[in-house]
């Protein structure tokens, strides 16, 4: 845990150093009247102060054997997560291409694969079932302009 | 009379088809996603937020408000069937309410729940009546510094009183703030940070931040872990009857739980989960029995689930008449109102009235609707539990997913949408509080505008700033709320070192 910690503070000081550069880039203006540049400046410098001590904090502190414990999951369950994550990425990214349905019946599919629904059979007509309805409900009912993609649905 | 004469025009307002519907659909909906564990009302909230806007104004709050303060009602039902809190607002109610079940009087746990629930909902509602009005004349007399303090005691107190430590809480509160100032410079609209994208010159929107954050963020945490059905206590109708003697126990702390919620629900922070410990503690200590709390004591469960109720009315007082959210739920109806072009704060009663009353009458509707759905149906309720998690999870995915886009129809906005899910999902594992990054996003803009406008204002004079009254005690109170804790742990550290070596 307190491994993992150290690594997001310094994700977050380099972060709070990036905006830093990007705010110093900006107009800054004068106190009495302060430009673009001048609340970004503000808030990295509040970033970098606070990632700062949280890093040496975190260094500082005594690991107990509970901390040890990693914090992500391991092995079948991290997998998961990452495939699912993977699925959501593969929604967007095929979004535009393939249309509305079939990429929202990929994404239903592979999210009752991956949480445990393992009769092909009914994740199949589920996925398609959604797919559908759902089209029809936000297409047809509520008007909202979906990518229809190549194959026109 | 005013208050009064306010009201009826307000229940005018409530009463017209299109705002019933609101309202209907909105305790509904807030009653399912306090049932189900996971989804809670900020994310329930986030992901109706486009499906409102076909609604006008005033329906699409009364819907979003009614989602509010339904999940609170729905969070008891599996807090007390099962011991899972639907939302974190019911944690401490499932102490006592699952005793109760247990002992096999769990529908006199879930009529107390949602009797106290009326009747704490109620009294949060006439002290928002009383409260508001006053609070927006004063407000009138606010400048840029005022507002500028207020936003800033605001994010440190929830800094301060959220479940995370105060560090990682304030370092939430700096990355809402960060990303508060991607888009153009409001004064001098210069792009800030918009890696080239035109389409963040307008800024990142507040609602595939929320639903990044809580919707695909509680999505992946489900991944993690999958679970089962649960085992439900069937609860009959004839069941759902108190004895007099419960009754009477659980009446006094429906009424002390009702005041202490709607005060805490003004101050900066998640009110409504405070108040339930809070009232939970009060009702100990009051009690003469004080060792039957865990053990089925039916006053903790009457307590927090009224002090949970009449927050949310409370955390309503500075939305409405200051324009500023204290809490994410209303950072949310704040995102919403602003999409439909009403920026809410002290003229918000006088330009819309038909907005701020018609809401308050929507709540007193909301209530007695939300009554009759969580007593008789409670069973029905309960059994939405039944429905497999994987059916769920992909469906509030899709609804991510189209929600997000039909803001914009942007792809850059589920591309944020999904960079907020993972960043979500790791901020959960390390335990980091995300309603401050929330409040900071939506506070952000603000807290620069006045800030730029309050050195406009002053000229490189402090005293211009300090010397204003209302901005010197805040500032004060935020300074202390800031140096005070450590100090005094610091100081209890010393003297407990110093027993030990005495």
């Amino acid at each position: 845990m307190i491994r993992t910690q150290s690594i997001i503070y310094l994700f977050l000081c380099i972060l709070g150093a990036i905006y830093l550069v990007g705010g110093l880039s900006l107009p800054m203006g004068t106190v009495n009247q302060p430009g673009a540049g001048f609340f970004p400046t503000l808030v990295s410098v509040l970033i970098l102060c606070l990632s700062v001590s949280a890093f040496v904090l975190s260094r500082k502190k005594p690991t107990t054997t509970g901390e040890r414990k990693p914090v992500f999951p391991q092995g079948q369950d991290r997998r998961r997560v990452i495939a699912l994550t993977l699925a959501i990425l593969s929604f967007v990214v095929f979004l535009k291409p393939l249309g509305y349905c079939i990429c929202s019946a990929g994404l239903m599919g592979a999210t009752l694969r991956l949480l445990g629904l393992r009769s092909w059979v009914r994740i199949v007509i589920i996925a398609v079932l959604t797919a559908l309805i759902s089209y029809y409900f936000f297409v047809l009912i509520l008007d909202l302009p979906l990518p229809i993609g190549s194959l026109l649905f | 009379m005013e208050t009064f004469n306010g009201l009826a025009y307000g229940f005018s307002v409530a009463f017209t088809g299109p705002n019933i519907l609101a309202c209907f659909l909105g305790v509904l909906v807030g009653t399912i996603v306090g049932v189900l564990p996971g989804i809670g009302p900020i994310g329930a909230m986030a992901l109706l937020i486009p499906s409102t806007y076909s609604l006008g104004p005033t329906s699409a709050l009364i819907m979003l408000c009614g989602i509010f303060y339904g999940a609170m009602y729905g969070g008891s039902t599996t807090s007390i069937l099962i011991n899972v809190p639907g939302e974190a607002a019911s944690v401490v109610t499932a102490i006592d309410g699952y005793k109760m079940a247990r002992k096999g009087r769990a529908g006199a746990a879930l009529a107390v729940s949602a009797a106290g629930s009326f009747v704490a909902g109620t009294i949060g509602l006439v002290g928002l009546m009383f409260f508001a009005p006053p609070l927006a004349s004063l407000a009138l007399e606010f400048g840029p510094p005022e507002y500028f303090s207020l936003t800033l005691l605001g994010l440190i107190f929830l800094s301060r009183i959220g479940s995370s430590s105060a560090l990682k809480s304030f370092l939430m509160v700096a990355l809402g703030l960060l990303l508060g100032t991607v888009g153009m410079d409001l004064i001098s609209g210069v792009p800030r940070f918009t890696l080239g994208y035109l389409e963040l010159g307008q800024g990142i929107e507040l609602v595939p931040v929320a639903m990044g954050l809580y919707g695909i963020g509680e999505v992946l945490m489900i991944a993690e872990r999958i679970t089962g059905i649960p085992d439900l206590i069937k609860v009959k109708f004839c069941e759902l009857f108190p004895t007099s003697a419960e009754w009477k126990k659980a009446f006094p702390p429906m009424i002390r739980g009702g005041a202490l919620g709607f005060f805490l629900g003004l101050i900066p922070g998640p009110a409504a989960i405070i108040s339930t410990f809070a009232a939970y503690s009060l009702e100990k200590k009051l009690s003469k029995h004080p060792e039957d709390f865990g053990q089925g004591a039916i006053e903790g469960v009457s307590g927090p689930e009224s002090a949970n109720n009449s927050a949310t009315a409370g955390s309503m007082v500075p939305l409405l008449a200051l324009g500023i959210p204290f809490a994410p739920p209303t950072a949310l109806l704040l995102g919403a109102l602003t999409i439909h072009g009403v920026q809410p704060g002290p003229l918000l009663m006088t330009q819309h009235p038909e907005i701020f009353w018609g809401v308050v009458a929507s709540m007193y509707i909301g209530n007695a609707v939300l009554l009759i759905l969580n007593l008789p149906l409670v069973g029905i309720f309960a059994s939405i539990l039944r429905l497999p998690q994987h059916i769920l999870m992909g469906l509030i995915l899709l609804l991510c997913l189209v929600g997000t886009y039909s803001i914009n129809n942007s792809f850059l906005d589920i591309y944020i949408l999904l960079t907020m899910g993972v960043v979500g999902y790791i901020l959960r594992k390390l335990d980091f509080d995300m309603a401050p990054l929330i409040l900071a996003v939506v506070l952000g803009p603000i807290l620069e505008k006045t800030l730029r406008q309050s050195l406009y204002y002053a000229r490189g004079d402090a005293w211009a700033i300090l010397g204003r009254p209302v901005t010197a005690v805040l500032l004060f109170i935020g300074f202390t709320a800031i140096v005070f804790p450590p100090l005094v742990r610091r100081l209890r550290r010393a003297h407990k070192e110093g027993s030990v070596h005495s």
